[in-house]
């Protein structure tokens, strides 16, 4: 009870972010009943697609400062569990996204446990290793169609079909997708003041503290872990029968957790609003740069070069990102 | 049956023993003084205790369970508080936050959290701070407001390290009211280490002297003020022979 209300608790920020932010949805909760192009939309569903990713993210490697760039083993597990039960048993999408959560959060522990007994730039390095391995894997594995990857194909089922996710018109996917975003910023409404949420800012700003103080470090590290891999795991389900058609090579790429990481390090790392700020800019950058000058030929790594240079500029102006520039700008300083 | 028992505690860094066969006892509601030249084993010790540290041999009981190769977060949970000699804030905590980190320990509810540290502040006088990121303050403040985060988890004992280092004569006066309102007040077992001497031996009901590792006296302020020993050892020989007519 407490932490339904604490979820839908926003008073700690200024009225004048609320109004913003209510103004935003308002305007995401309208924009596909005005005319507007199929870029678009397709463009505002990876919003909120890698808006989830990033709140997900932001637990564990922003309340909690362990960097992961790994967090695309997650997304094919998601998308992978529920696009082979699908194809094969006709399992309906609600019930393969938590059987995909279960999936991913168990594989979580099983590499978050010895992972998390490394620190800083060895973990990050380590979570690169675990989701190229399952990546590599995937690309081998014939029962989930090895590099070929999966299809569903919508012939077989008759749009819209609720159960399985399988819509002809994107509007559909938009509006479910936006609703895993809300119930998402909630979540993390809650996360940010709960006491894991606590003692995470802990962790992240001194260990020994925090173990002083009664935290069990290593099992917090781990029990948020789980926390952020179930996030991406259901956006990676929902992706599957968005996109319809699943490769190791793109769905798990490391491109993929690179660019989770960013958009949650550019927005504001451990900040509510941080990953939301990050995907709202990069997100629409990346497409229209692909649109633009993607097909040019030799310009496909223009992407790549513009992540190095936000990394770069992150870390030698504000760690905590835009969100931090925000703050700073606002807080008033003692005497 | 005393709070705190410590016996033959070794801690060997590689070759070097940081703490050397060290044995004593604390008994409920006591002040200890440890005090000792740089690099004299005090921190380790109390890494030691803490569980932060591993020991290399020796038995640390504390309130009659051993609690020796438990975990630093478990020996924290048992009612053994500490503060960190030194300290940077570097997250985004605010003042309240942090002390709400250490609330937590015995509860999951934010507003229960939050009252506690609140009463907790405004008991160490540190209520007008509530707002401020720890980050922000100064060293005296921020030292004060690790002492009310470590009084958060509601400690049966708390071990406080160099909390008056680097302070002024003022800042002094203040954490030492918050040092005797813990200790008078709330009842709580104190371990301090303190090069502030005069702080140590106004406050100590005893006090405990390591010196290379090894424990080299214990007694009452006044006794350990006047030992030869200790004064060579804390001092240095050159202070003994300059002060040798006061001392004798
Ligand atoms: N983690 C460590 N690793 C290696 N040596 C250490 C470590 N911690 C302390 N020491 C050494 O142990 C000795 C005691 O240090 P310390 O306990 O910090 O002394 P004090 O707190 O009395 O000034 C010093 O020689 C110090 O260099
Ligand atoms: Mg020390």
């Amino acid at each position: 009870m407490e932490a339904l209300k604490s979820a839908f608790d926003f008073s700690d920020f200024p009225r004048s972010d609320l109004f913003v932010a209510g103004a935003l949805v308002v305007l995401l909760l309208v924009f596909p009943l005005f005319p507007h192009s199929a870029f678009a939309m397709a463009t505002v569903i990876q919003f909120f697609i890698f808006s989830l990713y990033g709140m997900g993210w932001n637990t564990i490697g922003g309340y909690g400062g362990q960097v992961d760039l790994g967090k695309a083993q997650y997304v094919g597990i998601g998308a992978y569990t529920t696009a082979v039960m699908l194809i094969r048993w006709d399992i309906p999408f609600w019930v393969s996204m938590p059987v995909g959560v279960c999936l991913a959060v168990a594989w979580s522990f099983v590499i978050g446990f010895p992972l998390f007994r490394l620190k800083g730039h060895y973990f990050a390095i380590a979570t690169i290793a675990t989701s190229l391995v399952l990546k590599d894997l995937f690309e081998v594995w014939d029962f989930v169609g090895a590099a070929r990857g999966l299809e569903i194909s919508p012939i077989k089922y008759t749009p819209p079909d609720f159960l399985r996710l399988i819509f002809r018109e994107d509007i559909y996917y938009y509006y479910v997708i936006f609703a895993f975003f809300l119930i998402g910023i909630f979540y993390i409404n809650w996360f940010r003041k709960s006491r894991l949420g606590f003692q995470l800012r802990a962790i992240k700003d001194n260990e020994s503290v925090a173990q002083s103080l009664g935290i069990n470090v290593h099992l917090a590290k781990v029990k948020t872990y789980a926390i952020a891999t179930a996030f991406v795991s259901v956006v990676g389900s929902f992706h599957a029968c968005y996109i319809k058609n699943i490769e190791p090579e793109d769905t798990m790429s490391l491109n993929i957790s690179i660019l989770i990481a960013l958009m949650a390090m550019l927005g504001g790392a451990g900040s509510l609003w941080g990953p939301i700020i990050g995907a709202g800019i990069l997100i629409p950058l990346k497409s229209y740069l692909k649109e633009w000058l993607g097909a040019t030929a030799g310009l496909v790594g223009i992407d790549l070069i513009l992540y190095a240079l936000i990394i770069m500029i992150i870390s030698a102006t504000e760690p905590r990102g835009i969100w931090g520039i925000v703050e700073r700008l606002r807080r008033r300083k003692p005497n | 049956m005393p709070l705190l028992e410590v016996h033959n505690l070794v801690k060997n860094f590689g070759g070097l023993k940081a703490n050397d066969d060290i044995s004593f006892t604390v008994e409920k509601g006591e002040l200890i003084g440890l005090i000792g030249p740089n690099g004299a084993g005090k921190t380790t010790l109390f890494n030691c205790i803490s569980g932060l540290h591993p020991v290399s041999s020796g038995r640390i009981v504390f309130d009659g369970e051993d609690i020796t190769s438990l975990k630093a977060f478990d020996i924290a949970r048992r009612g053994m508080a500490r503060t960190f000699q030194v300290y940077v804030a570097s997250g985004d905590l605010t003042v309240i936050e942090n002390v709400m980190v250490g609330a937590f320990m015995h509860t999951r509810l934010r507003t229960a959290a939050r009252s506690r540290a609140e009463e907790i502040l405004s008991n160490l006088n540190l209520a007008e701070l509530t707002g401020y990121r720890v980050s922000e303050l100064p060293v005296a403040a921020q030292k004060r407001v690790t002492m009310a985060t470590a009084l958060a988890t509601g400690p049966k004992m708390l071990l406080l390290d160099e909390v008056a280092a680097g302070l002024n004569p003022s800042e002094v006066d203040e954490i030492m009211s918050g040092i005797r309102h813990v200790h008078n007040d709330m009842g709580i077992t104190v371990m301090l280490i303190e090069h502030v001497m005069e702080l140590v031996m106004k406050i100590s009901d005893r006090v405990i002297v390591l010196d290379y590792g090894q424990k080299i006296a214990e007694g009452q302020p006044r006794q350990i003020a006047g030992d030869p020993r200790v004064i060579q050892a804390y001092l240095g020989e050159r202070y003994v022979r300059e002060h040798s007519q006061e001392l004798t």
